[in-house]
């Protein structure tokens, strides 16, 4: 049902070109693909030197490309890659589903309820907020010492999770309580006379309806892990346990192990995915993002 | 306090007194202020006298009292003779029914003495409320029992007859609408074909013909003779709960009701009880006759004697002394102890010390207020109405308490420690066991002394302006790059857009560590720029070069974000806006400067405020770049190099270093200042200001 | 089924005054009651504490003659429709009809019967497996009154069902819905601060002010009889003339508009007690007649006018500034700035104590 196009018609809403906006018009085209061409230089030298095999512990430019799988399985063979993945995810997704459980609760009985000691707290949230993450490290290491000595199964990837999700928990209950509060009380009201009790309004009524939400809290708790250095650096030991981030950086400093290729054949494989989740989820990320204020 | 002659109960209603005793005290009292002086004497031995409690009506309490305990004590005889007259085999409407005629017996009893006493108005009024509904509660369970039996035999029957027929009835019937399912599926996709439904049309007209389908079919297979009964059954089993906890919870609410408007007079007028108790939470709830309650709060009891305060003087400690701990830090403890475990320990205890306080206080104030409620005339809830309550209003709390302790021990804790440490000697000379010393490091930092604080200022200058020219970087290309893709002329938009976003989606540590192996002396980069300059630059050995390969890349990391973010908001800015601007007579590049721009600048100043902390605290691409280097021992020492954030000096010196002690206090500084302005940008943004705290 | 509301009040936690109190109503079987007041009055507080979803401070509910006060929402035998209908967004049509019984564990047979059948009634079943942001305004609205019809409560609740549609739909959702409530022989309140919606639904009208009961009654009783200046200046469109005046020897003074009006004979004996006392008088605008007449009459400059077709409205002024409405056939012919005479029809006068703002006659 498509319409032809009549010819001599001016279709268009625009007012014709004129001589200076196309002169404008290129140099904004130029300037894109300048643009595009400074992204994905170096984005592609990943992947070439991934894939070249006439390239051992350094990377060069230039050189000889011969493509080859040898850095892949190099990775998975010499080194613990597979190793850091699991952790990666295990820790990612322990600290997505508990800041679940924590936030679904607290942001729903913020934005529900009015209770004693409701206006204090928040407002302690939002000074939390406030406070960076990397403000307890001096203590963290010792602290796992105590906890371990009184719970001994409490391994150090563990006492990460609680901290990644223990620190979220005020910028997201924050976030999820804007979000409830956004969903019209008279929806809770008629769950009420339909039959629910307090936890039933939650699951069977709230909850879907922050879904979106939700997922959003659960992908920006469970992308974190995947991007930070800091924390494991400092509590995790043992090269066994390391995540993707701690155990990549050591392909690249350690001399006894420096294979640059490998470094980028893994960060590849870590990269893609996150980048696949990034373009297919980009509007709720960033409105994700967009919510959780200021958080530095 | 004064008796009064009225009492008071929960909604606010005025009683009279039927304590006699108490009223004329209360007449007395009253008649103390009004008389003139020479009579007070008089009426003050008056009222000690009947303080005493030799009174008339107080007799005829106690004569009442030893009725009431013979009435009672009949009671398992008038339960053998009603049990006689049951016939219902049903436990629990045999014990509805003797409760319910026990109550009749009582009403009566009660009722002729209604005048003496409220408690006895109250059993009266109880009583004859469960005398009159509980036979109704045991008679609709007969009924839906009765119901239950009568279709659980129907449903053996129909077990046993032959049911083949209707099966296949039934699957006739599936069949056919299944085959007017995929029929009418059959005619959309005609449809959606000559394009006279859109694609999002047509899956959704699918969706709900195979729902209305699958709905068709399973309520016709509930018609089935097996199905339904089984239904009703398990309809009828879930009746017979329902119906019984609900009328039961009438009940109880009814009661609590009467409880509710019906005082109680005591001849207490101080609440001593509350001042007594507040050492043993659960004591006072047990005297005053809460019982229930009271075991919640003797297990905080058990916690703080127990737990919090031997764990405060310093038993069960993992290796310090408790509270001791943070005084002594370990000083005369043996050569392994470390005075940081100490420290640690100290602060637990003064927040497991803290919880038992708080259980101590809500004890204290439970108790008070209730023993007041008492001498005014109101009734304390019973355990019935302390559960709805607590269900109803205690519900945020249940539900934040998980939360709040993990915040506690995981947030604040660590906060704590750090700030404690900041006034101690803990450096590398003083791993195991360090000392109090105030001030010192602060004042190190400030006047840029020591090995550790002397760098201080000089980090702090290339911070500031790592932050602003790192970030506004940022925030520029991502603002050109966002006016530049969303023009009208452009295509290609979703082109541009999902390159633009490849640097935030790759992990950034990924990237700069890639940067910095081309970086290295011998990288790739280093290498380029050697051919292009004929030179050989080696970028990690220049402080400047370092440091503006690190603003440009932080340029090329965070432009992504911000270009993202501008995106949306140019697209969400109505276009009418733009149609009264060419109205006007507004060129382009003037409805970009006029509207455009101070649209974008406004929605998301906040967010920015946000990009410049982050970089403040920007850890990774300092540490993973170039670990903060080169190293310039003659400006910085040896514990810092010349692209060096105050974060990543922070990491250095504590983790690395060991001079937790200075880390501890920059940390402290550096947190101030990042709590004020994050403070700054969101007070400004929206959530904050609608919450109007 | 019969409501009895019994000295009902509600205060709200951390509030010093009740929000309202002393609430005494009766509302029989298949009423079809209407609240109306206008916003802030306490018309939903009440509406919330029938339905229990507010806590009643004290007074008693009885729902044919059973004490409902603790009685939980779900158990009240009670349906409501709410002003921005409430649909679960997540859930079907169907879903959202069958959500209550399900909940109820209901069989599934009666679920299903019971959806189709109201979604019959509500000619709703085209659309029973779409979600409700795939449908209209108007069907929005039905299917919540679908949602509260399959439960077949005994009381109808309905919070302001109307005042998120527009005129037009409004105006067909009126009568529907009263037919609706006459086919499901149920009693319903309905709250609304609405007044056409009140006089042209209801059988009975409870007027709420400031957490008092102003007026209880039919619908012509409040248009007729005002019970108070309050109820007097809310029901009626155009709102009535007050005029502040005196009696003397048994006639009307007004005191600014200079115009003296002696009342019919049954209101002379009733205006008695008020000899020389400050009393206000209403009269509707269509209660003026228009020409000379030696008593009762009154001249006035029209103003602004206002034509409607078979009637117009003329917003007139006194002399000293004071505006009245009259309104009067659409074939007269007026001009503005024009002097009048028109004469009041002592038939239609209201009269009330200045002081109790109560009626008099």
């Amino acid at each position: 049902m498509r319409k032809k196009k009549e010819k001599g018609l001016y279709l268009s809403d625009r007012p014709p070109l004129t001589p200076l906006k196309a002169v404008l018009l290129t140099i904004s085209y130029i300037l894109l693909f300048i643009y595009v061409f400074v992204i994905l230089w170096p984005l592609a030298q990943i992947v070439f030197s991934s894939f070249n095999g006439s390239q051992d512990q350094y990377i060069r430019i230039g050189g000889t490309y011969e493509f080859s799988l040898k850095h892949f399985k190099y990775l998975f063979e010499e080194t613990y890659f597979l190793n850091w993945v699991v952790n990666t995810i295990v820790i990612a997704v322990a600290t997505a589903l508990l800041t679940l459980l924590f936030v679904s609760f607290t942001g729903y009985a913020y934005s529900r309820y009015r209770f004693k000691g409701r206006k204090a707290s928040l407002m302690a949230i939002m000074l939390i907020q406030t406070i960076p993450s990397f403000v307890g490290i001096v203590a963290y290491y010792t602290m796992h010492s105590i906890i371990a000595a009184v719970i001994p199964g409490f391994s150090r990837q563990m006492f990460l999770v609680l901290i990644y999700a223990g620190g979220g928990i005020a910028s997201n209950t924050f976030i999820l309580k804007g979000y409830i509060d956004s969903i019209s009380t008279e929806l809770d009201d008629a769950a009420r006379i339909d039959g629910c009790g307090n936890l039933q309004v939650y699951r069977l009524i709230i909850m879907p309806i922050v879904r979106p939400m939700l997922a959003i809290i659960a992908l920006w708790s469970f992308i974190g892990p995947f991007l930070d250095y800091m924390l494991p650096s400092i509590l995790l030991s043992d090269p066994k346990q390391y995540t993707l981030a701690t155990g990549l950086y050591t392909l690249i400093t350690d001399v006894r192990n420096m294979h640059q290729p490998v470094f980028a054949a893994g960060g590849l494989l870590t990269a893609l995915p996150i980048i696949i989740l990034f373009i297919a989820l980009q509007n709720q990320l960033v409105s994700g993002l967009a919510s959780g204020a200021v958080k530095g | 306090m004064r008796y009064g002659t009225t009492i008071i109960d929960d909604i606010g209603n005025e009683h009279p007194r039927r304590n006699l005793r108490l009223a004329e005290m209360g007449v007395l009292e009253e008649r103390l202020e009004s008389e003139p002086k020479e009579k007070v004497a008089q009426i003050k031995s008056e009222l000690k006298s009947l303080a005493r409690g030799e009174h008339e009506y107080e007799k005829s309490l106690a004569d009442m009292r030893a009725e009431e305990k013979a009435f009672l004590a009949k009671a398992p005889e008038r339960k053998t003779a009603f049990e006689k007259t049951l016939t219902d085999s049903d436990a629990k409407i045999r014990k509805w029914s003797l409760e319910a005629m026990e109550s009749a017996a009582r009403v009566e009893f009660y009722e002729q003495h209604v005048e003496l006493s409220y408690d006895y108005e109250l059993l009266a009024r109880t009583h004859r409320m469960m005398a009159e509904q509980l036979p109704e509660i045991a008679s609709k369970r007969r009924q839906i029992l009765d119901e239950l039996n009568e279709v659980t035999d129907e449903l053996e029957r129909a077990k046993k007859e032959d049911q083949s027929q209707v099966m296949a009835d039934f699957r006739q019937y599936r069949e056919e609408r299944l085959k007017k399912r995929n029929d009418e599926k059959a005619y959309l996709k005609k449809l959606y074909k000559e394009g006279q439904i859109s694609s999002k049309a047509f899956a959704n007209e699918k969706r709900e013909k195979d729902l209305a389908a699958s709905e068709d079919i399973r309520s016709r297979k509930q018609l089935l003779p097996i199905e339904m009964l089984t239904d009703r059954v398990r309809y009828l089993k879930h009746r017979l709960r329902q119906d019984e906890k609900q009328a039961l919870t009438v009940l109880h609410s009814d009661i609590a009701d009467l409880r509710r408007k019906t005082p109680i007079e005591i001849s207490k007028r101080f609440p001593w009880v509350s001042y007594l108790t507040i050492p043993i939470p659960g004591l006072g709830q047990l005297i005053l006759g809460q019982s229930v309650k009271s075991i919640f709060f003797f297990i905080g009891t058990l916690y703080a004697y127990l737990i919090a305060i031997p764990y405060a003087l310093g038993r069960g400690n993992y290796r310090g002394q408790g509270l001791f701990g943070l005084i002594s830090l370990a000083k005369d403890a043996s050569r392994l102890d470390r005075s940081v475990i100490f420290m640690i320990e100290g602060v637990i205890a003064i927040i497991l010390l803290m919880i038992a306080f708080l259980i101590f206080y809500q004890s204290y104030r439970d108790v008070h207020k209730n023993e007041q409620r008492m001498i005014k005339g109101i009734r304390i809830n019973n355990w019935f109405e302390t559960r709805t309550t607590a269900s109803r209003s205690g519900f945020p709390y249940f539900a934040s308490a998980p939360a709040a302790l993990v915040t506690l021990f995981i947030v604040l804790l660590p906060i704590a420690v750090t700030v404690l440490i900041s006034f101690t000697n803990y450096d590398p000379s003083h791993q195991s066991k360090f000392s109090w010393i105030g001030l010192a490091n602060y004042k190190q930092i400030f006047l840029g002394q020591g090995i550790a604080g002397g760098p201080f200022w000089l980090i702090t200058g290339w911070t500031v302006i790592w932050t602003l020219l790192a970030t506004s970087l940022a925030i520029f290309i991502g603002f050109v790059l966002a006016l530049l893709v969303n023009q009208d002329r452009i295509y290609g938009k979703r082109f541009f857009r999902t390159i633009y976003l490849l640097p935030w989606a790759v992990p950034a540590f990924i990237t700069i560590m890639f940067f910095s192996i081309m970086f290295s002396p011998d990288g790739p980069l280093t290498n380029l720029l050697h051919q292009l300059t004929g030179q050989i630059i080696n970028i990690k050995d220049s402080p400047w070069g370092t440091r503006i390969v690190l603003i440009l890349l932080q340029g090329w990391l965070g432009s992504s974000y911000v270009f993202l973010l501008c995106t949306g908001i140019l697209q969400s800015i109505p276009g009418d806006l733009y149609e009264a601007a060419k109205i006007d007579g507004a060129t382009g590049f003037q409805q970009t400067r006029h509207i455009t721009i101070p649209i974008l600048l406004f929605q998301t100043a906040p967010l920015m405020i946000g990009q410049y902390t982050f970089n403040f605290n920007n850890f990774s691409i300092i540490y993973l770049f170039n670990g903060g280097g080169p190293f310039e021992p003659s400006k910085y020492g040896n514990l810092a190099g010349s692209s060096d954030l105050l974060i990543s000096y922070i990491y250095k010196l504590t983790i690395e270093k060991q001079f937790q002690g200075i880390g501890a206090a920059i940390t402290m500084i550096v947190s101030l200042v990042l709590i004020f302005f994050t403070w700054i940008g969101f007070s400004r943004s929206k959530s904050f200001r609608e919450e109007k705290l | 089924m019969k409501i009895e509301l019994n000295n009902i009040g509600k205060k709200y936690e951390g509030r010093e005054n009740f929000t309202i109190r002393n609430i005494d109503l009766e509302i029989d079987d298949k009423d079809f009651c209407v609240i109306l007041g206008p916003s802030g009055c306490g018309k939903s507080t009440l509406l919330r504490m029938i339905a229990g979803l507010t806590s009643i401070t004290e007074g008693d509910l009885y729902f044919g003659g059973k004490r409902m006060n603790s009685v939980e929402p779900k158990d009240r035998d009670i349906a409501m429709v709410f002003q921005s209908y409430a649909l679960y967004p997540h859930m079907t049509v169907y879903e959202n009809m069958a959500f209550s019984l399900k909940m109820r564990k209901e069989r599934k047979s009666v679920i299903h019967e019971r959806v189709l059948e109201a979604a019959e009634l509500l000619k709703i079943t085209d659309y029973l497996y779409s979600k409700p942001s795939e449908i209209s305004g108007g069907q929005r609205q039905r299917v919540a009154l679908g949602r509260a019809i399959v439960r077949k409560a005994g009381v109808f609740l309905m919070d302001e069902p109307l005042s998120n549609l527009d005129a037009k739909l409004r105006e067909h959702m009126r009568v529907e819905l009263v037919r609706l409530h006459q086919s499901l022989d149920t009693t319903s309140i309905y709250v609304t601060h609405d007044q056409t919606e009140a006089m042209t639904m209801a059988t009975k009208i409870v007027l709420l002010d400031q957490g008092k009961v102003q007026q209880v009654g039919p619908p012509t009783l409040f248009y007729e009889k005002p019970a108070n200046l309050f109820v007097a200046g809310f029901i009626g469109s155009p709102t009535m003339n007050i005029f502040n005046g005196e009696i003397k020897e048994g006639n009307f003074h007004s005191l600014e508009e200079d115009f003296v009006i002696e009342p019919k004979e049954s209101d002379r004996e009733l205006l008695k007690p008020f000899e020389g006392k400050k009393v206000a008088m209403g009269i509707r605008s269509e209660r003026f007649i228009a020409g000379e007449a030696e008593k009762n009459a009154i001249n006035v400059k029209v103003d602004v006018i206002e034509m409607l077709g078979k009637e117009q409205l003329l917003y007139c002024q006194f002399p000293n500034g004071k505006e009245c409405v009259i309104s009067e056939p659409g074939y007269f012919e007026y001009a503005v700035d024009e002097d009048h005479n028109f004469h009041l029809d002592l038939d239609g006068l209201h009269f009330f104590d200045a002081e109790t703002t109560e009626r008099i006659n």
